[in-house]
């Protein structure tokens, strides 16, 4: 107990140098790490993949096997109207579990926030072939007759129609020299207000067969990657496919 | 007592690993990568040096690995054929950027785990009779600081030399560095091959047409188990490793069983030949009506395509041919 005191002590000795220790009076807030967990539903519920046990706005039955995907220009909105821009670039693998849980490389300062933004792909000044060298980021390159760079998004399942199933490669990336990224505000007041913090990403799949645009698998077939009506309408329902929830750790 | 103690320490560090290196006696190499290839990744403990690239070569092309020396690594990665020859063989070229191995990707990690792999379970290699041998001890100890030859030095010395074995100056290359032209049918069969009219980029991905990866391909109603007979994981029946196409004009017969003699018959397999079984690749996106379909023409525009990636110097390079 009495080690226990002690300890307290000097945490909040440390706490106090943190806090006035820099630059006089004016106080200086506590930064904490932030790891992200991706996660992805479809229906609200976790994917099931392999299983065609799903149904878009037109009724077509479809399955999920793949969701490959780059977050990157992540930023926290403070109150006060400055914003921490992430440097990170995070490239998700939905079935491998150690592209589920990412940590920020900088850390966030703990405080009161109205939202995140982030950008569901590359933006054209960030998608420039041969920026990654190493697989598996790598392996999402979009090919240089199609504008290069690389894919920012590959979603890939099957679809059934009549009891025809085929594959879907829902692809999306720049098109000659035009990009399709999606940039995204998430206007949710939180506050960061413990030593460690999780940001949950959430993916909600049904939204890019259904918001605000009814996805035909039927009319848009196996692969749209240069298809730039599809790539289109793939950026428009983009904008409603993610949420997120910030959530404190306990453990202070 | 201090000097002791930092003697002990020394000590300590010098036979620490269980051998008597000493790294200042090799002469580092600076491996030239062909334009627009990335800068590998190589292990901290095995950099590349003259004498040790020199000693793998050697040991490439000397059947002393083999139990009965009967063959060497070199017997069936023949240079001329594109460092392979029977269609159990895959290429062995650019694999400083390989991760997987061998068609079931039974072996996964570095080019020396590859070849701990090939000494000790393919080959078996007998360490004893390298040690010897009149020539070898002296070469391990210029390479490696150590007379005493072990299977860590065999795998460290042949991965030296695969990793300087590296093709990337085919037609295609000098295209894309603005060198020469393609013809009309080539650049046809470039458009074809990047785009997903013809759909060959997925698997045959990057600088080195290959992701380095597994699928199932569509190839057969009941499909060989491929990475099934190492994972157990019924989703990875019939995958194989994605194998370069760089140089494929050479590398016939294809697929993991060489069932195709020509690349045309590759071609008319995906163009029509796709065979559905229960864990074929999404990325066979068109198995639903049999494959691409492809015409005549864009079929002879792919092949066009495809023999760009030929590299004739580097199947002769005498950098890469038998030191003897």
């Amino acid at each position: 107990m009495c080690n226990n005191v002690g300890v307290q002590k000097v945490l909040i000795i440390i706490a106090g140098l943190a806090l006035f220790g820099c630059n006089g009076n004016e106080p200086t807030p506590n930064t904490v790490e932030v790891e992200i967990n991706f996660d992805h539903l479809v229906d609200g519920e976790p994917v099931v993949y392999d299983q065609i046990i799903y149904q878009n706005a037109l009724g077509q039955d479809f399955s999920i096997k793949t969701i490959k995907y780059f977050v990157t220009r992540l930023q926290f909105h403070e109150a006060d109207g400055t914003s921490i821009i992430v440097s990170d670039e995070f490239y998700v693998d939905a079935r491998e579990p150690e592209r589920l849980v990412q940590s920020i490389g900088s850390k966030i300062p703990q405080g009161d926030y109205t939202g995140i933004s982030l950008v569901h792909g590359l933006t054209v000044e960030d998608n420039q072939t041969g920026k990654y060298t190493q697989p598996p980021e790598s392996l999402m390159e979009w090919p240089i007759p199609m504008g290069g760079g690389y894919h920012y998004m590959k979603l890939e399942g099957e679809y059934k129609i009549d009891e025809t199933t085929s594959f879907f490669n829902f692809h999306s990336g720049m098109l000659e020299g035009f990009g399709y990224e999606i940039h995204i505000d998430l206007d949710k007041p939180f506050t960061i207000n413990s030593n460690a913090v999780q940001l949950k990403l959430q993916m909600e799949i049904q939204n890019w067969f259904s918001n605000p645009n009814e996805w035909d698998f039927a009319f848009f077939g196996p692969g749209i990657m240069g298809n730039k009506d599809a790539q289109a309408i793939v950026q428009e329902n983009g904008h409603n496919v993610y949420t997120f929830e910030v959530v404190n750790s306990t453990n202070e | 007592m201090s000097r002791l103690l930092s003697v002990s320490f020394l000590l300590i560090l010098l036979i620490g690993c269980g051998n008597l290196e000493d790294p200042a006696t090799t002469t580092p190499y600076t491996l030239e990568l062909p334009a627009g290839f990335p800068e590998p990744v190589f292990p901290e403990n095995n950099p590349l040096t003259v004498e040790g690239i020199a000693l793998g070569r050697k040991l490439f092309y000397d059947p002393i690995l083999h139990p009965e020396q009967r063959k060497a690594c070199a017997s069936c990665h023949i240079q001329n054929q594109s460092f392979t020859s029977d269609p159990e063989v895959l290429p062995v070229i650019n694999l400083a950027w390989s991760h997987n191995f061998l068609w079931e990707g039974k072996v996964s990690g570095t080019l020396e785990d590859i070849m701990r792999f090939e000494l000790t379970e393919f080959f078996q290699t007998d360490i004893s009779r390298l040690q010897d041998d009149p020539e070898y001890p002296a070469l391990f100890e210029v390479a490696f600081g150590n007379r005493e030859i072990s299977i860590t030095h065999i795998e460290k010395a042949l991965a030296q030399f695969l990793r300087t074995v590296n093709s990337g100056d085919s037609k295609f290359d000098r295209y894309m560095r603005g060198e020469v032209d393609f013809t009309n049918e080539e650049l046809k069969g470039f458009d074809l091959f990047f785009t997903e009219r013809g759909d060959c980029f997925h698997c045959h991905a990057t600088v080195f047409f290959t992701d380095n990866l597994l699928h199932n391909n569509a190839l057969d109603l009941n499909p060989d188990p491929g990475h099934y007979l190492v994972t157990s994981d019924s989703l990875d029946f019939g995958k194989f490793k994605s194998p370069t196409l760089r140089n494929i004009e050479y590398t016939a017969p294809y697929m993991h069983d060489g069932r195709f003699s020509t690349l045309e018959e590759v071609i008319d397999f995906y163009s029509e030949g796709l065979q559905p079984s229960t864990s074929v690749d999404p990325l066979m996106k068109q198995l639903h009506q049999g494959g691409v379909q492809l015409s005549a023409e864009e079929k002879a525009n792919l092949i066009a395509f495809l023999k760009t990636l030929s590299d004739q110097e580097f199947i002769e390079n005498p950098d890469f041919s038998n030191p003897q």
